[in-house]
């Protein structure tokens, strides 16, 4: 049944929303957005399963171009910022605090 | 039934990985069990016969995305003592499922007022390069240029954040 794909992407996204809430670890909370965005994608296609359309399959690529971009801007980050601090907790990281 | 075996086993081993990063301490064990999610996932498109996005996921999200993760995990040489000490990261953790719990049983409440279907795999027609191309190039051509500019902007920025260090010197 489809309800069980939307059901399991629910589930996915909530433990991607744990990790994000509560991991001072760097990339873990990176990884976490990955598999928030990950559970999305798992939701488009099972719509589009659904509707019989391959609109969510477009959007699924979206999402996956949006990803890459983002993995690349933000390990870049990452490194500027173990350069600086040579750390790696989230905590220590607040530059714009003021 | 083989289908119905084969979500089960995906699903799972998807929902393992996931409990498996949250869990692991070092990123490099969590980067893993990440992989085994990714995978699986590839797993679950193939049986929603998405065939294209099942190829995708397991060349750009299990292959590149992931390696360039598990790259920078190793280039940073993350020993024991360079992690944060997350004391009472499992009290953390049971407050942040006391939170989500409200907010994933009404999402399933919404999921499951929703008139199913069976997920049988379609034969062809459906999912793959063809008929996701011929979307792409007609309904999403603006979006799709609008990503590639977001790529292009992507790349000047990892650039100009990598080369920083040298202009100033």
């Amino acid at each position: 049944m489809i309800q069980d794909y939307l059901i399991l992407s629910v589930i996915l996204f909530c433990l991607g929303i744990l990790g994000v809430i509560t991991r001072r670890n760097v990339f873990s909370v990176f990884m976490s957005i990955e598999l928030m965005l990950n559970a999305a994608n798992l939701a488009f296609i099972a719509f589009s399963r659904l509707h019989e359309s391959m609109d969510g399959h477009v959007l699924a690529l979206m999402v996956m171009a949006v990803a890459a971009a983002e993995a690349a801007l933000a390990l870049a980050v990452v490194i500027l910022l173990h350069k600086h601090k040579s750390k790696l907790d989230t905590n220590i990281f607040s530059l714009l605090k003021g | 039934m083989f289908a119905e075996a084969l979500f089960f086993g995906f699903a799972v081993l998807s929902v393992l990985g996931a409990i498996g990063l949250l869990v692991f301490r070092h990123p490099m064990n969590g980067a893993m069990s990440l992989v085994v999610t990714m995978i699986s996932l590839a797993g679950l498109y193939a049986l929603l016969s998405a065939k294209l996005i099942f190829a995708l996921q397991l060349i750009v999200y299990a292959g590149a995305i992931m390696s360039l993760v598990l790259f920078i995990i190793m280039f940073l040489n993350i020993q024991e003592s360079d992690l944060p000490a997350e004391k009472g990261r499992w009290l953390y953790q049971l407050g942040g499922i006391i939170v989500i719990i409200p907010i994933a049983s009404f999402l399933i409440k919404i999921v499951k007022s929703i008139p199913g279907s069976k997920a049988t795999i379609v034969g062809s027609g459906f999912g793959g390069v063809k008929e996701v191309g011929l979307v792409l190039f007609q309904d999403w051509l603006l979006p799709f240029e609008i990503v590639s500019i977001l790529l292009l902007v992507a790349l000047l920025g990892a650039v100009v954040l990598a080369g920083k260090r040298r202009m100033s010197k």
